[in-house]
């Protein structure tokens, strides 16, 4: 399955990974199943890939496919089986506790779930702040703090002075996912990871927060990898695109590339399914 | 109802414990007697200077229940705070630390749990030796172990939630997401708890000191008892004065702690309000609009809804209109799609539809499937109409399927719960449904987790079809389905419409799906109905402003406008 890849070298450190703002290479990962007879079930396999500064990335898969599962371990909430990441020249796979810290400043995560990811006890402002706090990069500065999260929140035209002191219950999804844009924002982060950020949301609130997240990673420089299920959001967000199916890069390349003239069968069928709904 | 009563409970607890204290606090200074003093005759009862009279010694009953209530409440106090402390730290370190630390942590609350509370009470008492300190100590270690236990699932609970992940993410250490997220979420949790363990620790003191295992020299209301006890107050009348009071204490404080513990139980684990207690919406008449008048439309349509209407009461009197004035014509064989995003009440439709909106709903307005008003149906001949005149392809295809039951059970299931057929026949109409909706045979001894997630939609539709309905609704039968699987279960929906003849709503926020298969199109915007018309007609000419939103929302692929976009 894997010659069908393009433009993808297996192994990214060859190939120019050095100027690449993230190189990911042989990233696989199985969970323990249960039940009789049935095996660990792998969810990654051989996954490699790397971003650019600067550049969008979309990874596109059905659910199940993994796309979540690379996210969450470039951010740390999951270990890989094996692998390596390499962030800004360090390799985080295997960093722990304050070295990991210190080695992943600057990357962020947008989570899917905007009722959920917030937590229901903390303030809006305190919130945003939170990456602020944790990474201590105004420690002491309280007023700094204060700036950033107020320059934050309007950003993404949640006014501080209504918004800053309210508690998540009190906004809508999409005020709430906005929250979230400004909580990933206010760190000024080099990578953005977004899970899935707009598939809670009512379709016609969708485009607005990624346009807004466009916005916001166009004046601010930073780089996204853009975790999706739903393939025609790619064409407009995306620099590049990756299609995972069943823990495989399948295919990549520009999403005018992929979409228009998609090689891999999985994608011939992902692309003729999407053009029955979006013509 | 049920908060309003344990509000009242909370009161009367409050209520009781502050006597208590104030009694404790103020007793000694009030009470002109010594409680080690002798200050009148051995046994006096009750009266004559001495209120609650006097013990074998001729010591003051009132003045040794206000000294010993401080003994009680303190030792009380002290231990629960004791064993709550033990219990949380080892409830945390299991919890959020898992592993090998988890397994061994919970073998010993297991073990603890499972210790004979009383023999073990005595055996460390004796060991020991009496005095405050034993009793404290056998309090929090025989008490631990339930808040660990609690605690630690509490933890387990919590430990995966969103804000906790972000937290991580972002790369914060396990000290600042206790501080910040773990413990706030669930320390509120263990203060019922916490009063729980007040009660059982008073209850323990007195049991102690009754024992002989308290302090012998500071007098608590076990200690009273157990002198009482030892010196034959129950051959005489003075158990009455010398027993029932320090008695009465126990349970008098107890009984406190215990409603202000049931109060707070149901605050932190606050349960959905029940709208009983809100008052009912008086149904209003549809003004103007009298059900007969529906009659002059004819009874072409399949299914014709005239000005319904859904109010759910809300604290205050206020209501909230689910649903405002709809009217609504499905026409045999017909698909009417109704897309609306969340809040629109479409979901509400579909139940009010099918007749099961929940209590607190008022509903008005008439629905007449076939000519016949659903609305005045009786509970057997709705029973009798649903699923077999008109059914419901539910949301969640997973939770819709029994989880212990094969595919074949819930099948049979749907067939029996309307008409009686032989083994034979069922089996015969069990296969026909399997083979319309593309399940092989095999797959009739699966259970629903065998199953792909269009599996299981496409066995939620056989369910639906089971007994030859003509009317069908479904609700948002593709949401949470791979795009692959939509296309397929569409176009399932599609064929088995045309071949049997069905005349259907479909649901979906999702107006791209909506339209792919719909005949017509209906847009629900918080209630109402905001316009209507063919999937073509409303991509094209629709002028609402509504309606633009949701078509400019589609993102289309290859659509030039876009593609320009990609170059730049």
């Amino acid at each position: 399955m894997n010659n069908i890849m393009r433009s993808e070298p297996a192994n990214p450190a060859a190939a120019n990974g050095s100027s690449a703002l993230l190189a990911v290479s042989g990233l696989s990962k199985s969970y323990a199943s249960f039940g009789a007879g049935s095996a660990a079930k792998q969810v990654l396999r051989n996954v490699g890939f790397r971003i650019d500064p600067q550049e969008t990335v979309g990874i596109v898969g059905l659910s199940g496919a993994g796309k979540s599962t690379i996210g969450r371990i470039i951010a740390g909430l999951e270990r890989a089986d094996g692998g390596e990441i390499v962030y800004g020249g360090t390799s985080i796979g295997r960093l722990r506790g304050a070295a990991r810290r210190r080695a992943t400043l600057g990357i962020e995560m947008i989570f899917q779930d905007p009722y959920e990811s917030l937590s229901a006890r903390m303030r809006i402002g305190e919130i945003v702040a939170e990456p602020l706090v944790i990474r201590q990069t105004r420690r002491g500065d309280r007023a700094g703090l204060d700036r950033a999260v107020r320059s934050a929140l309007a950003k993404v035209s949640l006014d501080p002075d209504r918004y800053a002191s309210r508690y998540p219950h009190e906004l809508s999804g999409g005020e709430r996912q906005r929250v979230g844009l400004a909580r990933a924002f206010v760190a000024e982060p080099r990578l953005v990871i977004a899970d899935e950020p707009t598939s809670m949301l009512d379709s016609s609130l969708r485009l607005e927060l990624l346009e807004l997240m466009d916005r916001l990673r166009r004046d601010s420089g930073t780089a996204t990898l853009f975790i999706t299920h739903d393939l025609a959001l790619t064409y407009r967000f995306c620099d590049r695109l990756l299609v995972l199916n069943e823990g495989e890069i399948v295919e990549s390349g520009t999403p005018a590339q992929v979409i228009d003239h998609p090689t891999h069968p999985f994608t011939i069928r992902l692309i003729q399914a999407l053009r029955e709904f979006h013509g | 109802m049920r908060s309003n009563r344990a509000g009242a409970m909370g009161l009367v607890g409050l209520f009781m414990l502050a006597a208590m204290l104030l009694f404790t606090l103020l007793g000694p200074a009030l009470i002109p007697y010594d409680p080690a003093e002798r200050s009148g005759s051995p046994l006096a009862a009750p009266g004559n200077g001495h209120l609650l009279g006097t013990n074998d010694i001729g010591q003051d009953i009132l003045a040794e229940l206000a000294t010993g209530a401080r003994v009680s409440l303190t030792i009380g106090l002290v231990g629960a705070l004791a064993s709550m402390l033990i219990g949380v730290a080892i409830g945390v370190l299991a919890g959020y630390r898992g592993g090998w630390a988890d397994t061994l942590l919970m073998r010993l609350v297991d073990v603890s749990l499972t210790l004979p509370f009383l023999p073990l009470m005595i055996v460390i008492g004796v060991f020991l030796g009496p005095s405050m300190s034993t009793q404290i100590l056998v309090i929090a270690i025989l008490m631990w172990a339930k808040v660990a236990r609690e605690l630690r699932s509490q933890i387990l609970s919590v430990r995966t939630r969103g804000p906790v992940q972000a937290a991580r993410a972002m790369g914060a250490g396990d000290l600042y997401i206790l501080r910040r997220h773990i413990l706030p979420m669930t320390v509120p949790l263990m203060i019922p708890q916490f009063i729980q363990a007040v009660t059982a620790s008073i209850l323990m003191e007195s049991s102690l000191s009754f024992l002989g295992l308290g302090d012998p020299l500071a007098k608590s209301w076990g200690s009273i008892l157990f002198y009482a006890n030892a010196r034959s107050a129950f051959l005489t009348d003075a158990w009455i004065w010398w027993v029932v009071p320090p008695g009465l204490c126990i349970v008098w404080t107890v009984l406190g702690c215990s409603f202000v513990g049931y109060w707070l139980e149901e605050r932190v684990s606050p349960r959905l309000q029940s709208y009983t207690a809100l008052g009912k919406i008086t149904p209003k008449k549809t003004a103007g609009r009298p059900a007969s008048a529906a009659r002059t439309g004819g009874e072409s349509a399949a299914l014709r809804i005239d000005g319904l209407s859904v109010r759910y009461p809300k604290a205050g009197g206020e209501a909230v209109a689910a649903l405002r004035d709809i009217d609504l014509a499905v026409h045999p064989a017909e698909i009417v799609g109704i897309v609306g995003e969340s809040g629109s009440g479409k979901t509400t439709m579909a139940s009010a539809i099918m007749q099961m909106l929940k209590p607190p709903a008022a509903r008005t307005g008439s629905i007449r499937l076939g000519g016949d008003e659903l609305t005045a149906l009786s509970d057997r001949e709705l029973r009798a109409a649903r699923g077999r005149r008109i059914a419901l392809i539910p949301q969640a295809a997973m939770n819709a399927l029994n989880p212990v039951w094969t595919v074949r059970k819930q099948l049979t299931e749907a067939i029996r719960c309307h008409r009686k057929l032989s083994r034979a026949d069922t089996q015969a109409r069990i296969e026909q449904l399997l083979g319309q909706v593309g399940i092989e045979p095999r797959y009739l001894a699966a259970y629903p987790h065998e199953l792909s997630g269009g599996m299981r939609q496409r066995v939620v539709i056989a369910m639906a079809l089971v007994n030859e309905p003509s009317f069908v609704i479904a609700d948002e039968p593709t949401t949470g389905l791979d795009v692959l699987v939509q296309v397929e279960i569409i176009a399932l929906l599609k064929k088995l419409q045309q071949e049997l003849g069905l005349s259907m709503i479909f649901i979906s926020h999702d107006l791209p799906v909506v339209k792919r298969i719909a005949d017509r199109i209906v847009i629900l915007d918080r209630g109402s109905v905001v316009d209507e018309g063919t999937p073509g007609h409303l991509s094209v000419h629709s002028g609402h402003p509504y309606t633009r939103k949701l078509m400019d929302a589609i993102p289309s692929i290859g659509g030039r406008q876009m593609r320009q976009e990609v170059q730049l």
